[in-house]
């Protein structure tokens, strides 16, 4: 017992079940993996709706819906979110919150979905605030400002709990933001520390931003990371520099944005940083997952990170010291002709955004963007989305306003190239693609990996979809009738295996008839 | 209706207007030094892909003219930066921008400078050509007449620029409309279907050919089914029509849907 507490504790899922989904990575490694196997290969052609739940909140879903203790919860765009009762998918509880009018945000009000920690339950609202929810009333605790909206800032991302600190990123790097990661405490909101992800001058690297750019340096934060409890170390992603497409004004490295950071989880200092694209200007963020894995890297066992670049390639790194491994091109990238020994880039010239207009490729989401990532211990494969294609990006020189738009210019489609989409299944140690399933549009939902040898995904025409896990051979399929933007996750109560996704605004929870 | 009645009625009356204040009234950030600045970043972002990175159109309509389609005032611009055109490609930015937002573009909009429209083709003579030498009315609708395989051009002249309609005669696959790509299909039994995109996704696809015959299949259901990247508006006009009736041509699609 004192044991189990300790988990507990330690883990902060203090009501956890084997058949429960308690945060956005499912485990603090970040794999969103499911051991439940009763919907597996030999059955999920039978998968049909068991309930769906109808939110009458505008905008995309993009949500990780947290199950336990019989209830669902889940957050919606522009600060609803709802308890659901996980058998019938009944309303228990409906938070909402006004969003202030000025807040900007580059892409909609989305969140991204809670955390919990015993009775209390984690978001941030859209107007950069953190909120502490009693998940048997749906009433507020705590809220505590993060920062100040008018200067930009917003926040969209799930937290993450650890070690009884909520962890939390920032969004606001299109607005002319200084990106950090904050922690709080769980149960009273106080913030225990901060690390920005841009230094200042007189700081270690302050020199890698020219003059005083670095105040608006950007480097969001905008995806949960994950956490090592044995190295007490908490990665995280950060965005691009600001302005995104003009580096005119920042020259230099532009530290630590479009990086890899490992905060020592007790005080918020810098363990170590790897940058992926040093002086990025094409707005390729590396706030996607930090998965955490053990590796066996060319016979080594190896303490991995590994992350799937906007900028189209697939990193392996050291999570102790953050020393690069290898990278490996998983779509077409022409900015490029391969990345060094060191981790560094060797550029392409005429790839930058330029005033008339530069192609290049990926495009300025990407290659692999934010939708959620799985790895399976069953497969052994880790298993992520691409876009494929390529952008014009252009550049214009342009005016500090605080809290506005500070992008410093645009992209454009090319109209014979329609950008089109991938589902991927490499092998995490070497990158290599095991199998690949090709869809017409760019990917818009996270992927979820079951032990019942199956990869579920959705599509932004409204497909939910179930593969081999091995295989990559589509065992599944549904029209939704939504955009599925969100990734799914699994749950099991009274026996029976639910496998639950956001489609639209609705949120639709199957199981086996 | 008793004076009293009445008297308080005209007092609703104000104080309604009163609290609506701002909606219909002038652009409150008219006078807002950096507003014209923060719309033009606003702009490029959201605006540049259709209206072009100086405003002057493309798939979207000129905004340097100084007439819009929507209405003239300050009001009806803001309105349709939040709301959206219904029924036209232009789609409401009120969750991404905000009111504030959308008033700075306003106020970028507002200080574009003005230019003529240059237009030398013949209105008339353009008609004739649309439904007679051209056959465009074989494939495009405006209003009840037409075909329906290629894009509704019965607004045409409010929603595209001049240039832009002068490009999609001479150079077709310059741009495409979304939703307008090429779908080839073939059925198990060997027979070649080719049409305009309705619908297109992962496992089907919707087309209409050149006879306005609608399909539907599911990928299992055919040989194959391949979208290609490219218009079927055939790329000839530029041989069948001298230059000046491409001018009367572009002449008469620019005052389709209204002044332009």
């Amino acid at each position: 017992m004192r044991l189990l507490l300790l988990i507990a504790l330690t883990t902060g899922y203090l009501l956890a079940q084997p058949g429960d989904w308690t945060s956005y990575g499912q485990n603090p490694q970040g794999w969103r993996y499911s051991e439940l196997n009763q919907i597996n290969t030999q059955n999920v052609s039978r998968l049909a709706p068991e309930w769906i739940f109808q939110t009458g909140v505008a905008g995309r879903f993009q949500s990780v819906p947290l199950v336990f203790d019989q209830q669902m919860y889940i957050t919606g765009p522009s600060n609803h979110a709802f308890a659901l009762d996980a058998l019938t998918g009944k309303q228990v509880w409906h938070y909402a919150k006004a969003v202030p009018k000025g807040v900007n945000g580059c892409c909609g009000q989305p969140n991204r979905g809670f955390a919990a920690e015993g009775d209390l339950l984690y978001k941030v609202n859209f107007e950069a605030t953190i909120v502490a929810i009693d998940r048997r009333t749906g009433k507020t605790v705590w809220e505590t400002v993060i920062e100040d909206y008018k200067k930009g800032y917003s926040a969209t991302v799930a937290p993450l709990v650890a070690n009884g600190k909520v962890i939390i990123g920032i969004a606001g790097a299109e607005f002319g933001t200084r990106g950090f990661i904050d922690a709080y405490d769980t149960k009273t909101g106080k913030r225990l520390w901060r690390f920005y992800t841009v230094p200042e001058k007189n700081e270690p690297n302050g020199d890698s931003w020219s003059g005083d750019s670095w105040q608006r340096g950007g480097g969001s934060t905008w995806i949960t990371g994950t956490w090592d409890p044995k190295l007490n170390l908490t990665y995280w992603g950060t965005g691009n520099p600001g302005p995104d497409l003009n580096g005119d004004h920042r020259k230099g490295d532009n530290l630590y944005t479009c990086s890899m950071v490992a905060l020592d989880l007790d005080t918020g200092k810098l363990k170590w940083h790897f940058q992926f694209t040093p002086h990025d200007l094409h707005d390729w963020d590396s706030m996607g997952d930090p998965v955490l894995l053990d590796l066996n890297v060319k016979g080594k066992p190896v303490k991995a990170l590994v992350h799937a670049d906007r900028n189209g390639f697939y990193y392996v790194l050291d999570r102790t010291s953050g020393q690069f491994i290898s990278a490996k091109p998983y779509t077409k990238i022409t900015w490029t002709d391969g990345i060094g020994p060191d981790g560094r880039p060797r550029l392409i010239s005429g790839q930058e955004p330029s005033e008339a207009g530069n192609k290049s490729c990926p495009g300025m989401g990407g290659g692999h963007n934010w939708q959620a990532t799985s790895y399976s211990p069953q497969t052994g494969l880790y298993y992520f989305n691409t876009t494929d294609g390529c952008h014009l990006y252009y550049k214009t020189d342009q005016d500090f306003i605080p809290g506005q738009w500070f992008q410093g210019s645009t992209i454009g489609g090319i109209p014979t190239e329609p950008l089109t989409g991938r589902l991927l299944a490499v092998d995490p140690a070497t990158g290599n693609i095991k199998w690949q399933f090709e869809t017409v549009s760019p990917p818009t939902a996270g992927v979820l990996a079951t032990a019942g040898g199956l990869v579920f995904t959705g599509e932004k025409e409204g497909y939910f979809e179930a593969f081999d896990a091995r295989t990559g051979k589509l065992l599944y399929r549904f029209q939704t009738g939504g955009v599925i933007g969100a990734p799914p996750i699994a749950y099991s109560l009274g026996g029976k295996q639910y496998i639950v996704v956001a489609a639209g605004s609705s949120v639709i929870a199957f199981s086996v008839r | 209706m008793q004076i009293s009645d009445k008297l308080s009625s005209v007092n609703r009356l104000l104080a309604i207007l009163i609290a609506c204040s701002p909606c219909w009234a002038q652009n409150p950030l008219a006078k807002d030094p950096t507003a014209i600045e923060a719309g033009r970043g606003i702009f490029r972002i959201y605006c540049a892909p259709c209206h072009g990175l100086k405003a002057d159109g493309g798939r979207g309509p000129d905004l340097t003219l100084g007439v819009f389609a929507a209405g003239e005032t300050d009001q009806d611009l803001y309105r349709v930066i939040m709301n959206g055109v219904p029924g036209s490609e232009m789609p409401g930015y009120s969750e991404n921008m905000g009111s504030d937002n959308s008033w700075r573009l306003v106020s970028y909009i507002r200080s574009l400078a003005r230019r003529e429209i240059v237009n030398t083709g013949n209105r008339t003579t353009g008609d004739t050509l649309f439904w007679g030498k051209g056959s465009c009315g074989g494939c495009h609708q405006v209003g009840n007449r037409g075909g329906t395989m290629g894009p509704d051009l019965t607004m045409a002249g409010r929603r595209r620029s001049a240039v832009y309609l002068r490009d999609s005669i001479v150079a077709v696959d310059k741009d495409l409309t979304p939703g307008f790509l090429t779908i080839i299909v073939e059925t198990k039994e060997g027979r070649k279907i080719t049409g305009v995109q309705r619908g297109f996704d992962t496992f089907s696809a919707q087309l209409v050919n050149n006879k306005g015959e609608y399909f539907s299949f599911y990928k299992e259901q055919v040989k194959s089914i391949k979208r290609e990247a490219r218009s079927l508006m055939p790329g000839t006009y530029s041989k069948l029509l001298t230059a000046s009736e491409i001018d009367d041509l572009v002449a008469y699609m620019i005052t389709l849907g209204g002044k332009q």
